[in-house]
C-alpha cells in the first residue's frame, strides 16, 4: 500500500498534475454555484478538455472538478439558499438561516472545514477499502460481472425517492436501449442506425450525458422567467460574507458530528445508486435526533451542527462513490458513470485489474482527492468572496455562455455537425422527461453499463456453451442476483407495507 | 388524475418503447447467428419488453397525481433555443466558427433580454476569440475560424 501511495503522491504531484486539480477545483466551484448546474454537468463540460490530457491528468482534473462542484453547491445552498445539486439541499437547512444572520461567511467557513474533514477522513477508508476489494474482484468471472451489472440498475431504484421506483427503472431500461444504438460489437450488425451512417458508431456518451445534463438544465432556466427580487438578494448575500473565524466551542461541536457522518457518508456512497444525496439527509437527520430534544430545536435555525453533518457526509459519500468504481468498474453514482465513460474513453477499463495494471491511474486518483480537499480549503475558502461574485453575473449572459460550451464541447471531440443536431434534440427531449419528473442520472447509468453487460453476458454464455445455467450454479453470481433481486423487490412493496400498517393503526381503537 | 405527469411520460416512454420493439425486428441477423443462444436482436427484445411492461405500469400506477403546469414559463423562448443551437450546428462550418459563434452567442444574448448592441459585441466577440486562440494555440484543436468564401 505504501509502495501504491508513493506512486500516487509521485505522479499527483507533479506541477502539471498540481495545476490540474487546482483548475479543478476552481472550475468545479464555479460550475457548482451555478444554481442548477451540479457535479454531473460540471464533470461532463470538463471531459471535452480531460479527453486531450493523459489519462491520470484527466481523471485527476475530473476528480477535483466533482469536489469543487459540491463545494459550489454548498456556497449557492448557504448564500441564496438555491443549492446547485440535490446533495447541497440539506446543507440549506441551516446554513441559508446561518447566513440572513450575517454570519454566511462562518457557514461557509464550517462548510468548507466539514467538506475538507469527510473528504480527508473518507479518502483514508477508500485506501484500505478498495485495493481490498479489488483484490477479492479479482476472483470475479464474466457471469458475477454481468449479475454485479443488473444490481448496480437495479440499486439505483432502490435508492429512488417513494414512488419514484418505476420510474427509476423505466429510465434506466431507455438507457440500455439507448446504448444497443450502433454497429453490434460481437456481430457486425448495425442496430437501430436507421439508414444514417453517423449513428454506425453508436450514441457518443459525452453527446448524451451533455445533452441531458448541461443542455437541459440550461434550457429549464431559460424556461424560468426572470426574478428581480431573488437577483437582488444574491448580489447583496456576495457581497456581504461576514467573519470566516469559528469559534473553539463551535470547533468542539463539530468534531463528533464529522467523525459520525464522515464513516455514515463512506459507507452510503460505497453502495452502488445510493449517494450523496441520501447520505446528507440521513447524516442531518442522525444528527438531530442525536442531539436531544433541546439542541434538536436549533436544527433548520443555524444549527452548527446541522449545517456540518450533511456537508462532511456529501463530501464522504462522494469518496465512497469511487469504491466501486475504481474496484469492480461499477459506478456508485451517476456522477461516478460519467467519470467511468470517461476512462473508457481513454481506453482504461476500471475494475479490479485497474489496480494491477495501471496503479498510476488508481492511487493518482486516491492521492489527488487528498490534495484535492487541501486545496479546496486553502485556496477555495479565502477565494470566496469573489468567486461568489459569480452568483452576480446575469443569466442573459451566462445561460447563452453554458449553452455554447455544452454544444461545442461534443463539437470538438467528433467534429460532426450531426452530433449538434442530436444533442439538441436529445436536450429537448431531455426538457420534457425533467419537466415530468423523470430521472436522468438512471439512465445515464444504463447506457453506461448497458454495452458492458451485454458484452458479459455473451461471454458468460460462451463460456457456459450457451446454457443459462450459470445464472443459478454459481453461487456467486446467484448471490448477487438475490440481493439485486431485493432491491427490486423491497422498494417495490414497501409502499404496500405502509399501506397496511396504516390501515392496521386506524383499525385499533385508540382506548377512549 | 388521468393526465398526471407520470402518466404522459410513461405513455411517451411506451410509444418510445413499442417502435424500439418494432425495430428491433429489422435487426439483421446472418442465418448461423439466428440459431445462436444470444445474438445482436436478444438483448434489444429483452430491452424493449422490460420497457413496454414498465411503461404501462407507470401508466397504471403513476407515483403521483401532480398535473403538468405549462402555465408562467416561457416555452416560446426554450423554442428560439432550440432552433437557435440547431441553426448554430449547421452554420458552424460554412461560416466559421469565428462569426457563427459570436452570432451565436449575440442571438442568445438579445433572446434573453439584453438590448445594447454594444454590450452584445462587447460580450460574445472577445470572448469567442479568446476562446478560439485557446483551443489553437493553447491546446493543438483547429477550429476552421473563417467563412467558406475567406479561405485560401
Amino acid at each position: 500500500m505504501l509502495d501504491g501511495i508513493l506512486i500516487g503522491l509521485g505522479t499527483a504531484l507533479t506541477p502539471m498534475n498540481l495545476i490540474f486539480v487546482m483548475i479543478g477545483c476552481f472550475v468545479g466551484t464555479f460550475i457548482g454555484m451555478l444554481p442548477g448546474l451540479g457535479p454531473m454537468s460540471a464533470i461532463a463540460l470538463m471531459i471535452p478538455i480531460a479527453a486531450t490530457l493523459e489519462p491520470s491528468a484527466g481523471i485527476i482534473l475530473m476528480a477535483a472538478v466533482y469536489y469543487g462542484a459540491i463545494f459550489g453547491g454548498s456556497t449557492s445552498s448557504i448564500l441564496i439558499n438555491a443549492p446547485g445539486v440535490a446533495s447541497t439541499v440539506a446543507t440549506s437547512f441551516d446554513g441559508f438561516p446561518m447566513a440572513k444572520q450575517g454570519k454566511a461567511g462562518k457557514a461557509l467557513a464550517i462548510a468548507a472545514y466539514s467538506s475538507f474533514s469527510g473528504g480527508v477522513i473518507a479518502a483514508i477508508f477508500l485506501l484500505v477499502a478498495a485495493p481490498f476489494l479489488a483484490s477479492v474482484s479479482l476472483a470475479f468471472q464474466s457471469t458475477d460481472y454481468f449479475a454485479l451489472m443488473v444490481l448496480g440498475l437495479t440499486a439505483v431504484a432502490a435508492f429512488a425517492s417513494k414512488g419514484d421506483v418505476l420510474k427509476a427503472l423505466l429510465m434506466t431500461v431507455i438507457g440500455l436501449m439507448l446504448s444497443t444504438v450502433g454497429t453490434d460489437q460481437t456481430q457486425g450488425v448495425p442496430r437501430f442506425t436507421l439508414g444514417i451512417l453517423d449513428l454506425t458508431d453508436g450514441i457518443s456518451f459525452l453527446l448524451l450525458v451533455m445533452a441531458t445534463f448541461a443542455l437541459s438544465e440550461a434550457l429549464i432556466a431559460i424556461l424560468k422567467p426572470n426574478d428581480d427580487a431573488k437577483r437582488q438578494q444574491e448580489k447583496e448575500a456576495s457581497s456581504q460574507l461576514g467573519s470566516m473565524a469559528v469559534s473553539k466551542e463551535e470547533v468542539k461541536e463539530m468534531v463528533p458530528v464529522i467523525g459520525r457522518s464522515s464513516v455514515l457518508g463512506f459507507l452510503i456512497g460505497v453502495l452502488p445508486g445510493a449517494g450523496a444525496t441520501i447520505a446528507s439527509f440521513l447524516a442531518y437527520g442522525t444528527e438531530q435526533r442525536m442531539a436531544g430534544p433541546k439542541k434538536g430545536k436549533l436544527f433548520g435555525k443555524g444549527s452548527v451542527r446541522g449545517l456540518s453533518a450533511p456537508e462532511t457526509a456529501n463530501n464522504a459519500a462522494a469518496t465512497g462513490s469511487f469504491v466501486p468504481l475504481l474496484t469492480l468498474g461499477i459506478p456508485g453514482s451517476g456522477t461516478t458513470a460519467i467519470m467511468l465513460g470517461a476512462l473508457i474513453g481513454y481506453g482504461i477499463q476500471p475494475g479490479p485489474r485497474l489496480y494491477i495494471d495501471q496503479p498510476e491511474v488508481f492511487w493518482s486518483v486516491i492521492v489527488s482527492m487528498w490534495i484535492g480537499n487541501i486545496i479546496l480549503l486553502v485556496l477555495n475558502l479565502p477565494l470566496i468572496p469573489y468567486i461568489a461574485k459569480v452568483l452576480a453575473i446575469p443569466s442573459r449572459f451566462l445561460l447563452p455562455f453554458i449553452l455554447f460550451f455544452s454544444l461545442i464541447g461534443v463539437y470538438f471531440v467528433s467534429f460532426n455537425t450531426f452530433d449538434i443536431q442530436l444533442m439538441v434534440l436529445f436536450g429537448a427531449v431531455a426538457l420534457l422527461l425533467r419537466f415530468l419528473d423523470f430521472p436522468m442520472a438512471p439512465m445515464i447509468l444504463g447506457f453506461i453499463l448497458g454495452g458492458m453487460m451485454e458484452e458479459n453476458l455473451r461471454r458468460a454464455l460462451l463460456i457456459n456453451n450457451d446454457s443459462w445455467s450459470f445464472l443459478w450454479e454459481r453461487p456467486l453470481t446467484l448471490s448477487i442476483l438475490v440481493i439485486a433481486g431485493l432491491c427490486l423487490v423491497v422498494p417495490m412493496l414497501s409502499p404496500l407495507f405502509a399501506k397496511m400498517r396504516k390501515a392496521k393503526q386506524s383499525e385499533t381503537p385508540t382506548g377512549d | 388524475m388521468l393526465l398526471c405527469k407520470d402518466r404522459i411520460g410513461g405513455l411517451l416512454l411506451l410509444i418510445f418503447s413499442i417502435t424500439y420493439g418494432l425495430l428491433s425486428q429489422k435487426i439483421h441477423l446472418l442465418p448461423f447467428q439466428a440459431n445462436s443462444a444470444f445474438h445482436a436482436r436478444t438483448m434489444p427484445e429483452v430491452l424493449s419488453v422490460l420497457a413496454i411492461g414498465l411503461s404501462v405500469l407507470v401508466i397504471l400506477f403513476p407515483g403521483s397525481d401532480e398535473r403538468p403546469r405549462f402555465a408562467g414559463l416561457n416555452w416560446g423562448l426554450g423554442a428560439a433555443f432550440l432552433v437557435l443551437m440547431s441553426t448554430y450546428g449547421f452554420l458552424v462550418r460554412p461560416m466559421g466558427f469565428l462569426l457563427a459563434t459570436s452570432l451565436f452567442l449575440m442571438v442568445g444574448f438579445a433572446l434573453l433580454g439584453e438590448r445594447k448592441l454594444w454590450r452584445l459585441v462587447a460580450v460574445a466577440v472577445p470572448t469567442v476569440f479568446a476562446f478560439w486562440a485557446l483551443m489553437t494555440y493553447g491546446l493543438d484543436v483547429f477550429i476552421e475560424p473563417l467563412p467558406k468564401f475567406m479561405r485560401g
